[in-house]
């Protein structure tokens, strides 16, 4: 576990970077994550991305599917990345707050 | 035992209680390695075998993707192997003894372990040195047993940790909760009707079904489309078949570093199909875990009352039973097959993925080495860790020198581990492939 102070707030993270307690998170937090992603703005449909899999991660603790990530936001697998250039597993559930996905991915 | 600066080893788990091991003072380590050494060439006689037997011949060197990728020496198979035999002379033979300094026996220092650490988390444990080693010395053998040495000191990366202790929570190595599950299988389902326009089941928890199949989780995240696949051949061919929500989870991460947490997950496949009244087992694209099921489970369980079979064989015999009928044509690209480490050289499974592919796409081409002689896609005994992405894509380096002269446009790889993998090897390595399981061109060529 380790500090990460982001836009003068401190954060408890693991070594990943993620956000230790997803029980904090906010979007004011998501904004400051943000940074940590080299994202200085957030557009909507990032927060469409982000939103979603905060919720699902809400109601069923864990990421969802990708490819239902995809088809809930109606966004491409391509566009993702765009959105979020290290993918939907390591960019954009950081910012989301969730803890990393982990297995054989 | 940090790793400070540019990480070049794998996070260190902090909280193992999970294996209930008796906690071990850093300061007492060296001395616990050399006595669990002991213990374990008592009770493995090749592993003694490997320690006395290598003719220092250099036949690995240029066999092994690790050192051919990373050029370390240390990643030599041969030396790698050193890096406990110097203990174990030390220790454990009279030379060793008496005159260490002739003879290359060493004493276990912390240094010592930190030059486990680093290369037995180096090596895929893909056992391509034992095919052109003339002793058949078996490097995996040396990195499971160093390994397991380190993991009761203490020492095990946390992704393998984080991985056990979700296995152990939920059933399945991604730690999908059961709700998250069904959701998943709900949404599968609504996929392939709108695609098929028929309503093909993922059955969960279904007693008395024929089959129970038993898939890796990144099926429910990453590589839907070899659910898909499983879901419309089982469907085709007539067959009854569930999946367990107590286990969704064919790879066995146990393999890697603990031999308890390795039976824990074993026993508990059995008793799911014990609890469903299941007639059979099948498990889904994954390589270790294919090699843990057809040479472990005996080892493992009080009693194997199922014929366990992989979702190839499977398959393949729908195919030859005329019980599925497949169009090419739905796989137009050019198309090559990765044979993963454990299926294929460490469990036989090589001509059956080749009778199917030649059967569900209408160009495919061999990539060299295969088979047996196949390399390692690099990510091999748990080697996925992000802050060590840089030596994975080292490893992969020699399996993409045989992608990318095949010109292939999709690389077949039925293994999760793999399918995890090979982009990041791949990209890494520039060459532009997509990554598909098998059973993702099974799905694609059926005719409902």
């Amino acid at each position: 576990m380790a500090i990460l102070t982001l836009r003068g707030h401190d954060f408890e993270v693991d070594e990943d970077g993620f956000l230790e307690d997803p029980s904090i998170w906010n979007e004011e937090i998501a904004a400051c994550f943000a940074d940590t992603e080299d994202l200085p703005e957030l557009t909507e449909d990032h927060w469409k991305v982000i939103n979603y899999l905060h919720n699902y991660y809400a109601q069923f603790g864990i990421a969802p599917m990708i490819r239902k990530l995809c088809k809930e936001t109606g966004f491409d697998l391509k566009y993702i990345y765009k959105l979020f250039p290290s993918g939907p597993a390591k960019g954009a559930c950081k910012i989301a707050g969730l803890p990393k996905p982990t297995g054989c991915v | 035992m940090t790793t400070g600066g540019t990480p070049i080893k794998p996070f260190l788990a902090k909280d193992l209680s999970l294996l209930g091991l008796p906690e071990i003072a850093p300061e007492n380590r060296p001395r616990k390695a050399v006595e669990l050494l002991g213990e374990m060439k008592e009770q493995i006689r090749s592993l003694r075998l490997f320690m006395d037997s290598c003719a220092k011949c250099g036949a690995c060197a240029e066999q092994c993707h690790s050192y051919l990728g990373t050029q370390d020496p240390n990643n030599i198979p041969a030396a790698r192997v050193d890096l406990v035999r110097k203990v174990y002379k030390r220790y454990y033979t009279t030379m060793g003894k008496i005159a260490p300094g002739i003879v290359g026996a060493e004493d276990a220092t912390q240094e010592t372990l930190e030059q486990w650490y680093k290369y037995f988390w180096q090596c895929n444990e893909c056992r391509r040195c034992a095919v052109f080693c003339p002793m058949k010395i078996d490097t995996a053998e040396v990195t499971i047993a160093a390994r397991q040495i380190m993991t009761k000191l203490g020492i095990v990366p946390k992704f393998v940790m984080g991985i056990a202790n979700n296995m152990h929570k939920t059933g399945n190595n991604m730690g999908i909760p059961v709700l998250a599950l069904k959701d998943s299988v709900e949404f599968l389902e609504q996929e392939m009707l709108e695609e098929t326009g028929k309503a093909i089941p993922i059955p969960v928890d279904q007693e008395g079904a024929d089959v129970l199949y038993n898939p890796s989780s990144s099926d429910f995240f990453a590589n839907p489309d070899s659910m898909i696949g499983a879901a419309k051949m089982f469907y085709a061919a007539g067959t009854t078949w569930t999946i367990s929500s107590d286990i969704v989870e064919t790879a066995n991460f146990g393999l890697f570093f603990d031999k308890g947490v390795m039976k824990e997950h074993s026993n508990r496949l059995l008793n799911a199909a014990r609890k469903l009244k299941v007639k059979r087992i099948v498990g889904g694209e994954c390589g270790h875990g294919w090699r843990t099921w057809k040479m472990f489970t005996p080892e493992l369980n009080d009693r194997v009352e199922f014929p366990i079979q992989h979702a190839v064989e499977e398959a393949m015999q729908y195919l030859q039973q005329g019980r599925i009928k497949v169009d090419p044509s739905a796989n137009p690209e050019k198309v090559t097959l990765h044979d993963p480490c454990n299926m294929a050289r460490g469990a036989g499974i090589i001509e059956e993925p080749r009778y199917v592919l030649g059967r569900v796409v209408e160009n495919f081409v061999e990539m060299y080495p295969n088979r047996e002689k196949s390399f390692c896609c690099g990510g091999g005994s748990g080697i996925l860790m992000d802050e060590i992405k840089e030596t994975r894509i080292k490893l992969g380096k020699a399996k993409a020198d045989s992608v990318r002269a095949t010109g292939a446009e999709i690389l077949v790889a039925p293994c999760a581990i793999c399918k995890a993998q090979l982009p990041v090897a791949m990209e890494g390595n520039g060459v532009e492939v997509t990554v598909k399981g098998l059973l993702d061109l099974v799905g694609n060529a059926i005719v409902l």
